[in-house]
């Protein structure tokens, strides 16, 4: 399947700083990727080269198909109320507008009020629905979640997830780990204008190397350990609960968290 | 066009629903001319021969310098320009619908002015009604090119407010609209010939229409149409 978005060497300074050090990146059509890094690692300008909202020193940047975007600090004509800016964004991008869409993002509930009147999450999700009004192939989401609450969050992962199934290639830009882990296919992780990784959170849990760590609760009490081998420690430890007639009450096996392996992944590029 | 002209539409329907237009565009200008019109005409009656001008040059100049740039610095000085360009919506866009939708409205303003001078101050109708409009149109477009420029070049609302003041001060006390130019010092009335107030009031004068006092107008225009230009392209390239 041919890649939705593909960057070869892309390079840039503002001044003498340099942001980007010849960032490859490849992002296959239909996935959700995500790209995670500390503040001031480059990801803004990354997004913003492939955008097509900022010029780059060098490099190469293939887009295929349309884009949507939704940027993290986004605003609008105070007075503009919700469905006229959906109504001016199609018109310019000769899309029809997609109701069933407004009605998932609650843009109908919000159409008599002024933007100006607008709450942090309404301003969210009138701006996800600007980013989709124009029927995008591939669609750009920088903080989408930030100052929603947990309901408006979880609304708009289904609706993320909606667009994947539609076979929308999103991308997105997050702080909030349970959000990335929860949605994303890929994740690159972004240090000092470079890729140190690329994969799925799994391969990323293999790379940072974290043993799998088994909290087992029994009728005699808990009990915590680490093992390498997950599926013959459990076998084993299962048996032998069994043969001593000791009872199972529960299980948990944990990897560390996603935020851990980032941490320990930009830690290591540090050095 | 269906997305320009909604545009033009929407641009006219916000400006309605902001307050600040209405009163830089409708309230003071008209205030303006009710109160000072009434004086004028009261202790100089020759005054009425050029009332609508004069009101017509004070309203013009409200509306294109203290009106219209705020609305471009809040679209040009924010993020709304980022998020235009970021959804296929070129940034020229809102700097076009703007100007248009202020030019209906300043229009709209002059055209009750001169409704109302006759009946209220018994001022003088011009006598060539197609050569006057002709003329106030080339004021309100030279006039509003001026104030685009304003509101694209300065980036935050409390300076622009103090530049505005700048342009439109000299504008109204130096163009001969509040008392004729000749009672003036040279160096203030060379100042006036820099502002295009003075010479759309002497083109919207009778027999005021010709090229003696169009040619600064359309240099101003030629002018302001080219740093407009470049001002969107370094907002494109930013």
């Amino acid at each position: 399947m041919k890649n939705a978005i593909q960057v070869y060497g892309l390079e840039k300074s503002y001044g003498s700083h340099i942001v980007l050090q010849g960032l490859d990146l490849q992002i296959e059509t239909g996935e959700i990727f995500t790209l995670l890094g500390v503040n001031g690692a480059g990801k803004t300008t990354t997004l913003e080269c492939i955008e097509g909202l900022r010029k780059y020193d060098s490099g190469t940047v293939i887009v295929n198909g349309k884009m949507g975007i939704q940027l993290q600090s986004s605003s609008l004509p105070s007075y503009i109320k919700p469905m006229e800016a959906v109504k001016l964004f199609a018109k310019w991008n000769k899309a029809k507008i997609d109701f069933s869409m407004l009605d998932t993002l609650g843009i109908k509930e919000i159409e008599r009020k002024q933007y100006v009147q607008l709450s942090t999450g309404q301003k969210r999700r009138l701006h996800l629905a600007l980013a989709l009004s124009g029927n995008p192939d591939i669609i750009f989401l920088d903080e989408p979640t930030a100052g929603l609450d947990v309901e408006g969050r979880l609304s708009l992962h289904d609706q993320i997830r909606k667009l994947k199934s539609q076979g929308k290639t999103i991308v997105l830009a997050s702080h909030d780990m349970a959000e990335v882990e929860a949605l994303s296919d890929r994740i690159a992780i972004l240090n000092d204008g470079n890729i140190v990784f690329c994969g799925t959170a799994l391969e990323l849990t293999e790379k940072v190397g974290k043993k799998y760590i088994v909290h087992i609760k029994t009728q005699q009490g808990n009990n915590t350990f680490e093992t390498d081998n997950i599926g013959d420690t459990l076998l084993s430890l299962l048996g032998e609960l069994k043969h001593k007639g000791i009872g199972v009450l529960d299980i948990k096996v944990d990897r560390g968290t996603l935020e851990q392996h980032f941490i320990e992944i930009a830690r290591r590029a540090e050095e | 066009m269906s997305g320009f002209l909604y545009g033009v539409a929407l641009q006219w329907k916000l400006d309605i629903r902001s307050k600040s237009l209405l009163v830089t565009c409708y309230i003071v200008p008209l205030i303006f001319f009710l109160l000072v019109g009434g004086i004028f005409t009261s202790v100089m009656p020759e005054m009425r021969s050029t009332l609508i001008q004069s009101m017509i040059v004070m309203g013009v100049s409200m509306g294109a310098f203290i009106g219209l740039p705020p609305s471009l610095v809040e679209t040009y000085g924010s993020n709304i320009k980022k998020v235009y360009q970021a959804n296929g919506v070129p940034l020229y866009l809102g700097l076009i619908t703007m100007f248009l939708s202020a030019f209906v409205h300043l229009m709209l303003t002059c055209i009750i002015i001169l409704l109302l001078a006759p009946i209220l101050f018994e001022a003088a109708l011009p006598v060539h009604f197609p050569e006057f409009f002709l003329a106030l149109a080339i004021y309100i477009i030279v006039s509003l090119s001026i104030g685009s420029i304003l509101g694209l070049i300065v980036k935050n609302q409390a300076k622009l407010t103090m530049i505005a003041q700048l342009v439109f001060l000299p504008s109204i006390m130096l163009s001969g609209i509040m008392f004729p130019t000749h009672m003036l010092p040279d160096f203030l009335k060379t100042i006036g010939h820099l502002f295009p107030a003075s010479w759309g009031y002497r083109l919207m004068l009778d027999h005021g229409f010709q090229l003696e006092n169009i040619w600064y107008l359309i240099l101003v225009f030629c002018v302001a149409v080219i740093v407009c230009g470049v001002l969107l392209k370094k907002q494109k390239s930013k």
